[in-house]
């Protein structure tokens, strides 16, 4: 009798061979390099990236080296391609990495000890987990006023990474657009309309992007100053 | 308000016609005024923020009303090199005014672009788009006076 169906070739989706820090395993086609790892157990620290919204690789923190290419990539979002050959933890990565939480880390206030976000942050996290105390840059800080004009949203943009979490959420979650992106380089602003202080309605009852904020620039009003639930912070030998 | 935004015909909505229509009002009014901003990002259907990112992020947009004569600054690389730092000090003494001010006799307005493309007859800096090159302090004492 004919088979009703074509062979196995058929059904099956093509798996891509590539080597994972020494490890051959096998990829799905459009993966991105952090999935293929974090599907296989290796950490990579992420944080402009979350599962839930559009990659767009900001932070850098990811990178990884990729055997052949000249630079190192953002794992969050290049997908993975045959054979490829990836370390996630070299001595190169892990020193890129370093450095761009230390830069991360310069133009950010030295307020840690007192800030809301406490050990639910992180970035504070990622630094600790990466070994990076005070950064060896000392530039000038950004320096915006605390905007609490809003019954629900506090914003204290001088905690602001830039990772754009917060619009991506508002537009893709929320389909609300509340955020943009104004001025250049260093003095780059998550603004609101014409870079005025937040204080929008739809702003009640959504708070995603408070939620999805990596360090203490967005707050809701009334858990300001609160304990907060998290993991303690731990530093990896 | 007169008529949405200002007589700019907005032939398509959405973000592709932006930059030449934020150019045409900056045309217009000299400035981006925030009326004009929000018009526009109404008649084209996208977020307010999304206008303002756009015109806040040119050198040539300016979201502030600008004097009569816009002095442009080079301040990239090559130009830095050449020492357009002292032509940056000149500009600022001879009018007294800081990057991003205006003269209060609203006769100049100063500011930093990126590079202006004569990186080759460097220190460049451009007043109402005519373009200076090779500038010397002295030069630019002589120019300034002509305004
Ligand atoms: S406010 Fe928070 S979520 Fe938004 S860009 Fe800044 S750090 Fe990211
Ligand atoms: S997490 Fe990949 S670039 Fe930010
Ligand atoms: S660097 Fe000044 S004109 Fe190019």
């Amino acid at each position: 009798m004919l088979p009703l169906f074509g062979g196995d070739e058929n059904l099956s989706v093509d798996m891509i061979p590539v080597t994972l820090n020494g490890t051959k395993v096998s990829a799905q086609p459009g993966m991105t390099i952090l999935e293929l790892a974090r599907e296989n157990g290796v950490d990579i620290p992420t944080l402009c990236y979350r599962p839930e919204l559009t990659p767009i690789g900001a932070c850098r923190i990811c990178v990884v080296e990729v055997e052949g290419s000249r630079t190192l990539v953002a794992s969050c979002h290049t997908p993975v391609a045959a054979n490829m050959v990836i370390h996630t933890h070299s001595p190169k990565v892990l020193e890129a990495r370093k450095v761009i939480v230390e830069l991360l880390l310069a133009s950010h206030p030295d307020v840690c000890l007192v800030c809301d976000k406490a050990n639910t942050c992180e970035l504070r996290k990622i630094a600790a987990d990466l070994g990076v105390g005070l950064p060896r840059f000392r530039v000038k800080k950004r320096y915006h006023p605390l905007e609490d004009v809003s019954p629900y949203v506090v914003r204290d943009l001088d905690k602001c990474i830039l990772c754009r979490r917060c619009l991506r959420a508002c537009h893709e979650i929320k389909k609300a657009d509340v955020f943009a992106i104004a001025y250049r380089g260093f003095d780059s602003k998550v603004v609101v309309d014409q870079d005025q202080p937040l204080n929008k309605s739809v702003c009640r009852d959504c708070d995603v992007c408070i939620s999805l904020c990596p360090v203490g620039a967005l707050t809701k009003r009334e858990e300001r100053f609160k304990e907060k639930k998290g993991p303690p912070l731990f530093i990896k030998a | 308000m007169n008529d949405a935004p200002r007589g700019i015909e907005v032939m398509h909505k959405g973000e592709g016609s932006l930059l030449t229509l934020l150019k045409e009002a900056q045309r217009r009014h000299g400035y981006l005024p925030e009326e004009v901003v929000s018009e526009l990002a109404e008649s084209l259907d996208i977020p307010v923020g999304e206008v303002y990112g756009v015109a806040s992020f040119y050198s040539l947009l300016s979201t502030k009303p600008l004097g009569k004569n816009v002095i442009r600054i080079c301040k990239c690389v090559p130009c830095y090199l050449k020492n357009s730092q002292a032509i940056l000090e000149t500009v600022e003494g001879e009018l007294g005014i800081k990057p991003g001010e205006t003269t209060k006799d609203g006769k100049c307005s100063l500011q930093l672009t990126n590079c202006i493309g004569a990186c080759d007859r460097a220190p460049a800096m451009t007043i109402n788009h005519k373009l200076y090159v090779d500038l010397t302090p002295r030069k630019v004492i002589k120019i300034l006076k002509r305004l």
